[in-house]
């Protein structure tokens, strides 16, 4: 599967060559130290956690791979004779700092699988980790620096970290954790009204907490993805704790309820959905809509199969290789390719939930259907962004996107998962004989 | 927990089926609307990376290239190899817009027309470059080549002529003067393009429009067709040797005077009313428009195509014959019907009012896209010609008929020097002349019309109108003269 993996990738570097420049240029150390860091990887999963599935390493890789190829073709357009305009916002070097980061995201994969044997252990940090992702979240307000309309970055020694990405999976943590040992309060006290649980007010505090923390990243950091985000990931994780539909329908209720509110009291939220809704009138498509109409007319452009990579124009759209890279691969791998990836992190996403279910540990199938969801989530955030379903939020697309907060933090969840994964497809410890008497108990 | 894990897979898959909808949408369906919307630079780049394809004029038989495009330093130019002459045709294509034929079979110059999808899909494969389909013209190079000669030598006027072939409706020739030279307007520096498109477009002399499709100019005299095509219809006229009062000078319901032309009587005052429209006595139309009415008028220069509008393939209205709501005062109709009011018709106009006569009463729709031929150069389109209407009976279109000859054949007719047999060395002309006054107290210098069509094996119908020409056998019937002359040698 892996091998599989990494021929798409050096294929897809040789149909971006070859779209480029016109010819293949060998196989650049990038791309070798890119191969090499893959098949490192796989042999650590091997002797870490030999009964992972195997599926969930192979799929991160050709999305990891496929984004440094487009990176590196956006980063060649218009540099080195090669034809169409420079992304002025994309260093030189950036194909460089990305297998970089692949580097330290597959270090921190290692890193995971060795520390961390079962992933129950993790409960015993709960609350350490919850103050840590506050505190994750609470950086950027405080000492951060804007960039691009969004306060989520802070910047050191020429590094920007978006902790942002980080706190999401330590707050996944301290949710999995937090919600094992309160499910049932949650679950069972409460009245019932117009055929609806309600939760016991007292209990609603947490969710309360949740929203308002949501509503404060929208108001101090401008960042309605990442809200959106911790907020989703809260609701889901609380509705497979306690399966109760109210929590649901609260959680949905207050999320809209708050984005209502914000819209109307900050301009640039509105400005958001004014852009969604009317993208093309007035002034809107040299001022607020320019990168949405951008990516849409490369998405059009590609059509069904696509330009082929390096023969689109995919520089037209500022910021393609962060925000806007979906649009990217849909204009030059055309609709096939859109699918293709959307499918393949359809399935990165489901081996994650099955993991899930399978894993028997009520922590670790809190975290890893989280963990999941989330992934999904912020798929579908950002893809239906910049494909025009919904608001355009900036979050980064998993593993594509260049930036290395996103991509490290990718892996982590990935490491997660497959320590889930093979804590769920370990076989059983064979049981001890008791005449017959062994009780099957199953976990709910 | 299980089962809101499942519901949460459930949630997931949902999401997923959404995003794979909605690529679909804008890439598949929404694709072409996107393509044409503002500053999207990728269409404005690609639509010079690949050869737009040629416009031909074909009405001689043989292709002759228009307008085409040339590859130089990767990109492809458009070249118009005979520039002003064919201008009102072809029209442009620059960066920003595109007129004339350009403008109108874009879509298939271009190659995005869905007929030639399946085109385009096989050359995705086989991995050839996309190119647009030719659109050929029925326009014939010797009749253009002709009247643009003509008009060019007519010293200065504002002018234009239209030839069709009366039979089928197709369009033979389409001059107009002043022109530009579209040529000139093919650059991809935007900012030059700007500079040399605001000097055309501000110019007094307006090159930039196509004056043998503009309803500009009042029709004169000319629209005596009209009014006797009308006459005869309704019975008012029995046959062309009817007589018809034609008093000098006739005394208008509101008082005034009209006059016939340098207000001479018209022969004794009671003509046949087919050497009144040879003579083109004014005072005979006018009582015989009044007697009429406005909309009968109307409506018989309707069936004519006035106040229709055509795709020839760009949309024009030929001619305009507005008819306010509680318009009764029948003096003004009297002047309507020597086409000396409100009515404005262009050459194209005119050439219909001849190509009805000519084809037995039987309007035929003008057109001037003959095929539309793919790369492959397999034909995606090809004209049929169709019936527009039956403007008059083909017993009226006969008794018009022979009243044209007599202008062009009778000693007193008003064309007889400058479209009579000597002129025309021996072709039979049917015509009708037009003088229009003008301007404020009509100071102004005349517009000089010309309408008229020959038959047999190559019939011909030309409408030629030069603005500030004088009379119209003087200065717009040599015109239609010449290009009869050429196309009637034309081999």
């Amino acid at each position: 599967m892996l091998a599989f993996a990494l021929a798409v990738v050096v294929l897809a570097f040789a149909a971006a060559s070859l779209g480029l420049s016109g010819k293949i240029s060998g196989l650049p150390l990038f791309l070798l130290v890119y191969v090499v860091l893959m098949l490192a990887a796989h042999f650590a999963v091997r002797q870490l956690a030999p009964y992972a599935d195997p599926l969930l390493l192979p799929l991160a890789a050709v999305l990891n791979g496929l984004g440094i190829v487009m990176i590196y073709r956006l980063q060649e357009s218009g540099r080195n004779g090669n034809p169409g305009l420079q992304v002025t916002d994309l260093a030189a070097s950036s194909t460089t700092m990305q297998v970089l980061w692949t580097a330290i995201g597959v270090l921190g994969l290692v890193a995971v699988l060795v520390l961390i044997r079962e992933a129950r252990v993790l409960q015993r940090y709960t609350y350490t980790l919850g103050a840590l992702a506050l505190l994750l979240l609470a950086l950027p307000a405080l000492i951060g620096s804007s960039i691009n309309g969004a306060k989520v970055w802070i910047t050191f020694g020429g590094f920007s970290v978006e902790p942002g990405e980080f706190a999401r999976l330590a707050l996944a943590v301290f949710f999995a954790g937090y919600l094992v040992t309160k499910r049932d309060a949650l679950a069972l006290a409460g009245r019932r009204i117009l055929g609806i649980d309600l939760p016991r007010g007292r209990d609603l505090g947490p969710v309360l907490i949740a929203w308002a923390a949501s509503i404060m990243i929208l108001i101090f950091e401008t960042d309605i993805g990442t809200s959106a985000l911790f907020f989703g990931l809260f609701v889901a994780m609380l509705y497979v704790a306690t399966q109760r539909t109210s929590w649901l329908l609260i959680g949905v209720l207050l999320f809209l309820g708050g984005t209502f509110i914000t819209a109307q009291l900050f301009g640039h939220v509105m400005e958001r959905f004014t852009v969604w809704l009317h993208p093309f009138s007035g002034s809107n498509p040299s001022n607020g809509s320019f990168q949405l109409i951008q990516g849409l007319y490369g998405m059009a452009f590609g059509g069904i199969f696509g330009t082929g990579l390096g023969q689109g124009q995919p520089y037209h759209t500022p910021l393609v290789q962060s925000d806007f890279i979906f649009t990217a691969f849909g204009e030059e791998l055309g609709l096939v390719g859109g699918m293709a990836l959307l499918l393949v992190f359809g399935l990165l996403v489901q081996r994650g939930l099955r993991a899930a279910i399978a894993v028997k540990d009520p922590f670790s199938k809190l975290l890893a259907a989280g963990l999941s969801f989330v992934l999904a989530l912020q798929v579908f955030v950002i893809v239906g962004g910049v494909t025009r379903l919904i608001p355009l939020t900036g979050v980064t697309t998993p593993f594509l996107s260049q930036g290395g907060s996103s991509l490290v933090a990718s892996w982590l969840l990935i490491a997660l998962l497959i320590r889930i994964s093979n804590s769920a497809r370990q076989p059983a410890p064979q049981p001890i004989q008791d005449e017959g008497m062994t009780q099957v108990v199953r976990a709910a | 927990m299980n089962k809101a894990i499942l519901r949460i897979s459930l949630a997931c898959l949902a999401m997923f089926v959404l995003l794979l909808i909605n690529i679909n949408y804008v890439q598949a369906f929404e694709g072409s609307s996107l393509a044409t919307k503002p500053l999207n630079a990728r269409t404005f780049d690609e639509q010079f990376s690949y050869q737009r394809g040629s416009i031909l004029a074909n009405g001689d038989g043989t292709d002759v290239k228009i307008a085409y495009s040339k590859l130089a330093d990767h990109q492809y130019h458009r070249v118009y190899p005979k520039g002003p002459e064919y201008a009102p045709i072809t029209g442009f294509h620059t960066i920003f817009s595109n007129t004339g034929v350009e403008g109108a079979e874009d879509s298939f110059l271009a190659g995005n027309d869905p007929r030639l999808a399946v085109h385009n899909f096989t050359s995705l494969l086989t991995g050839k470059q996309k190119q647009g389909a030719t659109v050929a013209l029925t326009i014939s190079p010797t009749a253009q080549n002709a009247a643009y000669r003509a008009l060019q030598n007519d010293g200065g006027h504002q002018a234009a002529a239209v030839a069709l072939d009366p039979k089928t409706g197709a369009i033979l020739a389409m001059a107009s003067v002043p022109t530009f030279n579209p040529n000139e307007l093919t650059t991809f520096d935007g900012t030059k393009l700007n500079k040399v498109y605001n000097q055309l477009a501000h110019s007094k002399a307006q090159p930039l429009q196509n004056w043998a499709v503009t309803p500009n100019y009042p029709p004169g005299s000319s629209f005596k067709i009209v009014t006797s095509s009308a006459a005869f219809s309704r019975g008012l006229v029995a046959s062309p040797a009817t007589t018809v009062p034609a008093p000098q000078p006739l005394k208008l319901p509101n008082g005034n005077l009209l006059n016939n032309d340098g207000d001479e009587t018209c022969f004794d005052g009671k003509p046949p009313i087919i050497n009144a429209f040879a003579l083109s006595c004014n005072t005979a139309f006018a009582k015989l428009g009044i007697r009429l009415t406005a909309p009968v008028l109307r409506d018989q220069a309707e069936l004519f195509g006035v106040n229709k509008t055509f795709s020839i393939p760009f949309q024009v209205t030929p001619g305009s014959f507005p008819t306010p709501s509680g318009w009764t005062d029948p003096s003004f109709t009297a002047l309507s019907a020597i086409g000396q009011f409100d009515d404005e018709m262009s050459p194209l106009q005119e050439a219909l009012f001849s190509a009805a006569i000519a084809n037995g009463g039987t309007l035929m729709y003008p057109y001037m896209v003959q095929q539309v031929i793919a790369p492959g150069l397999s034909v995606i389109q090809n004209a049929t010609p169709k019936v527009f209407s039956q403007a008059v009976s083909a017993q009226v279109a006969s008794n018009v008929k022979a009243m044209m000859l007599q202008v062009t054949q009778s000693s007193f007719g008003t064309a007889h020097a400058t479209a009579g047999p000597q002129a025309t060395g021996g072709i039979t002309i049917y015509g009708k002349t037009g003088t229009a006054e003008n301007g404020v107290n009509n100071s102004a210098t005349n517009d000089a019309v010309f309408t008229c069509f020959v038959t047999g094996p190559k019939p011909i119908a030309i409408g030629v109108i030069v603005k500030g020409g004088g009379f119209g056998a003087d200065a717009a019937a040599p015109i239609a003269v010449q290009i009869i002359k050429a196309y009637e040698a034309r081999s």
